[in-house]
């Protein structure tokens, strides 16, 4: 996000207390550490961390929202400040265009499409060429959210038997599963996916725009934040598709990193660290950005993501989601 | 939408300074918050002239006003625009509404160390006045004001979002 302060990520547990003005980590082994908080952007908590009350209303005061993941690496919930960048007007204009069946149905085809581009960019072009094709045909002729939302499903379908192709046997996914995931590779995919929503709803609080309000998923559905499944759609594979091939391509994913049990898998403690590592360092890699003509790190591609939407609600400017361009 | 009292010096500011900031600001999109260049500008305030003492007037909230009822105004840039003046002629303007009898305003450019007084004149309240129909026009027009010349926008909290593309 574009500030000087930055994220901090907890991946051992710890206690979080007040000092003053600066927040001291208290770990079961190792000296505590103390953070001025001005330094804090937010906070990622991949393990049980302690709060109490005064750190809760100094966080609040800085803005600083914290973001949980539970032990089996879902998104277990977050600690958002008060709703101080939402307005009045934005909302409305995206609630207006929500509930406008043609301008919201433009907008979930957008998102769908440039997921597809994104998933195909990164698994493999060639093999992608006809599940492309249909995808394409059957966004052109879906007329409802749920039409458009079963095309996508008949895509990544085909994009994960691709992606097994390229993967060690332990690690394929063999049809994606969720809560809990079926196997290692399951695992890994839900963890970034994970990371990658907390980053998102992050991004969009500090927009105008509700985060409940969406285009694509039902708005609002079980308590979700509904625009955050939007938008961290078009990103989920640069990070999660993408680190995957990655490790297992360099050798650097080891069954020992994954917990499997009969048809459950999670991350081991060692394993987890290793891609809160990967997915921290990969959030901090920066591109020449195309229109802003500056570099931008793909944290702050999620902000300008958010951003845009914002502006197809105040001045109806025509939303393209990210595509990876380069 | 804003009424006439709502309008505050960031509006008048904004107004001479960019049109389609204004328009944004007043609904809603605050992003000099995440912009280093604003949160080192806010430090400094908070660190200089910790003599003088700030006047809330509700919309609008002036960095000083001395004994003589003259208003003051540090910028942190180095080159005045008319911007600044309006902004600290519209104080004058919302405390003759209160009844304190305000002189003028004086701007401090602590980075060149220059100030620029301007003595609070019937044709500037005429202006003020001006310049908050003004703003409340460009505020409840439904389409925004157009971008401005790219390189007009170097340094702006709102580049992010105007030229994102």
């Amino acid at each position: 996000m574009p500030t000087a302060a930055r994220t901090y990520w907890l991946t051992t547990s710890c206690r979080i207390r007040r000092k003053d003005q600066s927040l001291r980590i208290e770990r079961p082994e190792g000296a505590p550490v103390h953070i001025p908080v001005t330094d804090v952007r937010d906070i990622v908590a991949c393990e049980a961390v302690d709060l109490n009350t005064s750190v809760i209303s100094l966080l609040n005061q800085h803005r600083i929202n914290v973001h949980f993941l539970s032990h089996y690496g879902d998104y277990a919930g977050s600690l958002l400040t008060a709703d101080t960048s939402v307005s009045g007007q934005t909302v409305i204009a995206q609630v207006g265009l929500a509930a406008d069946q043609t301008a919201s149905l433009e907008i979930a085809r957008a998102i769908v499409a440039s997921t597809a581009v994104n998933v195909r960019r990164v698994v493999d072009r060639r093999l992608l060429n006809r599940p492309m094709a249909v995808l394409e045909a059957s966004i052109a002729d879906a007329t409802t959210r749920e039409q458009l939302m079963g095309a996508e499903g008949t895509f990544r379908r085909s994009a994960w038997a691709v992606l097994d192709t390229r993967l060690p046997d332990w690690l394929r996914l063999d049809g994606r599963s969720r809560r809990p995931p079926r196997n290692a590779g399951n695992a890994f995919i839900s963890y970034v996916n994970g990371i990658i929503y907390a980053r998102m709803l992050s991004a969009i609080r500090l927009t105008p725009l509700h985060t409940g309000v969406a285009f694509l998923h039902s708005t609002m559905e079980r308590q979700r934040h509904s625009l955050v499944l939007d938008l961290a759609e078009v990103f989920k594979p640069l990070f999660a598709e993408r680190l995957l091939l990655r490790l297992a391509g360099r050798g650097q994913l080891k069954p020992a990193h994954f917990e499997t049990d009969v048809n459950q898998a999670m991350l081991s403690e060692t394993g987890r660290k290793l891609i809160v590592q990967t997915v921290r360092d990969e959030l901090a890699v920066t591109i020449q950005h195309r229109s802003l003509g500056r570099n931008v790190a793909y944290d702050e591609l999620l902000y300008l993501e958010a951003l845009q939407l914002t502006r197809r609600c105040l001045e109806g400017t025509p939303y393209k989601p990210f595509r990876i361009w380069w | 939408m804003i009424g006439p009292e709502d309008v505050g010096g960031v509006h008048v500011k904004y107004l001479y300074h960019c049109r389609r900031q204004l328009w944004l600001y007043a609904r809603g999109m605050r992003p000099e918050q995440l912009s280093a260049t604003v949160q080192l500008g806010e430090a400094v305030h908070e660190t200089s002239y910790t003599r003088s003492s700030p006047v809330d007037l509700g919309a609008a909230k002036l960095d000083h006003l001395d004994g003589a009822a003259w208003v003051h105004e540090v910028k942190s840039s180095s080159r005045p625009s008319r911007a600044d003046e309006a902004q600290a002629m519209h104080y004058c303007y919302r405390l003759r509404a209160v009844g304190v009898d305000a002189q003028g305003g004086i701007l401090h450019y602590p980075k060149t160390r220059r100030t620029k007084r301007l003595p609070y004149t019937t044709q500037a309240a005429e202006q003020a006045e001006a310049d908050i129909a003004e703003v409340l026009a460009v505020v409840s027009a439904p389409d925004s004001p157009p971008l401005l010349a790219r390189s007009a926008c170097r340094g702006c909290s709102y580049a992010d979002y105007c030229w994102n593309e």
